[in-house]
């Protein structure tokens, strides 16, 4: 190594970037009318099908196999979704009309799969679930601190006690990094937890649809960063044990860090 | 089996040796530091040309830096 001090690129390209800017340009003007929504379309999907057009150059290979394989595991999960929402209307005599609440359910079902998938297939689990859960910390200390001080004022104490409610994000994000199995596990039986606390998928009105969305939204980032977690570690600790060496914590090496 | 347990790489050894960073090899070859980082961590094993050009970038046989695990499928060895 050279030991120069030297800049970090931006991470993201200017693909990435225009990209960005187009999908939540076309969200925030669905205010004006869903059409905008169109833009939102061209920003997600654009790069992608200028990309498999041959028009487009600017992914690596290994970035391309993360969104492959992403592709995939969206496939799967939609699939599964649509067998069962199937399976559960044809089964039951109930008739649904919002046609727009179950395509939004598959839109966010597909794009948020992909997403969760490609930047752990991109960053690897440990990265991504110190990322998810450092994010989901920031928003929920955000969201508590501004509740707080908004218009109704209650106070110092609760304005001190909420946001110790996302100190276990923080936790474990740091666990993420430090003791990923038990991270791992932590998770999923905090995303079972949430579930049940929150009581989704326990009414029996047709509201599932949106219970679904939230749920995918909200409970499956730690789901997948759990998965994620327990498969690397396991894989990890299993090629460890065959070759007899190695640390079990990768994260020693400075070109590793986050 | 996955295709990363069966190719070790010595990717990691052979930059040292060349004493440059995993950006500065990333930038040698256009692609990202991610994908240098994978690599050497046995998370992703590179194409035929990728494989090339980093051989090339590193003065090394691509021999040199990648070889077969000769050991059973199934024993789970990934990359050194």
């Amino acid at each position: 190594m050279t030991g120069q001090a030297t800049l970090r690129p931006w991470p993201l390209s200017l693909v990435s970037c225009v990209s960005i800017v187009l999908v939540a340009a076309g969200v925030l003007l669905t205010g004006v009318s869903w059409w905008f929504l169109l833009i939102s379309a061209a920003g997600a999907y654009g790069p992608g099908l200028l990309r498999e057009f041959g028009y487009l150059h600017d992914r690596d290979e290994f970035q391309r196999m993360a969104a492959y394989r992403a592709g995939y595991h969206a496939y799967l999960i939609s699939g599964i979704l649509a067998m069962l929402l199937v399976a559960f209307f044809r089964a039951s005599d109930l008739q649904f009309n919002d046609l727009e609440e179950l395509a939004t359910l598959f839109l966010t079902s597909l794009s948020f799969t992909w997403l969760l998938s490609s930047l752990i297939g991109f960053w690897g689990a440990q990265k991504s679930a110190y990322r998810f859960l450092l994010t989901f910390g920031i928003v929920w200390l955000a969201f508590t601190i501004l509740s707080n001080t908004g218009s109704e004022w209650r106070g110092w104490l609760p304005l001190l006690l909420h946001p110790l409610l996302a100190l276990p994000f923080f936790i474990l994000a740091i666990l993420s990094l430090r003791l990923p199995r038990l991270a791992g596990l932590l998770l999923l039986v905090s995303a079972t937890a949430l579930t049940w606390f929150f009581q989704f998928f326990q009414r029996d009105n047709l509201a599932i649809i949106n219970q679904a969305i939230v749920f995918i939204l909200f409970i499956g980032p730690l789901v997948a960063s759990g998965i994620a977690l327990l498969s690397t570690s396991t894989l990890r600790s299993s090629s460890k044990r065959s070759q007899g060496k190695g640390n079990d914590n990768d994260n020693t090496d400075d070109e590793d860090e986050i | 089996m996955k295709p990363t347990e069966t190719v070790l790489n010595q990717l990691r050894h052979y930059r040292r040796l060349a004493d440059i960073t995993q950006q500065e090899l990333a930038d040698r070859i256009g692609v990202t530091r991610q994908t240098i980082l994978s690599i050497e961590k046995g998370k992703y094993t590179p194409s035929v040309a990728l494989a090339l050009q980093l051989a090339e970038a590193l003065s090394v046989r691509v021999e040199d830096l990648f070889q077969l695990n000769k050991g059973s499928p199934d024993d789970g060895s990934g990359n050194a």
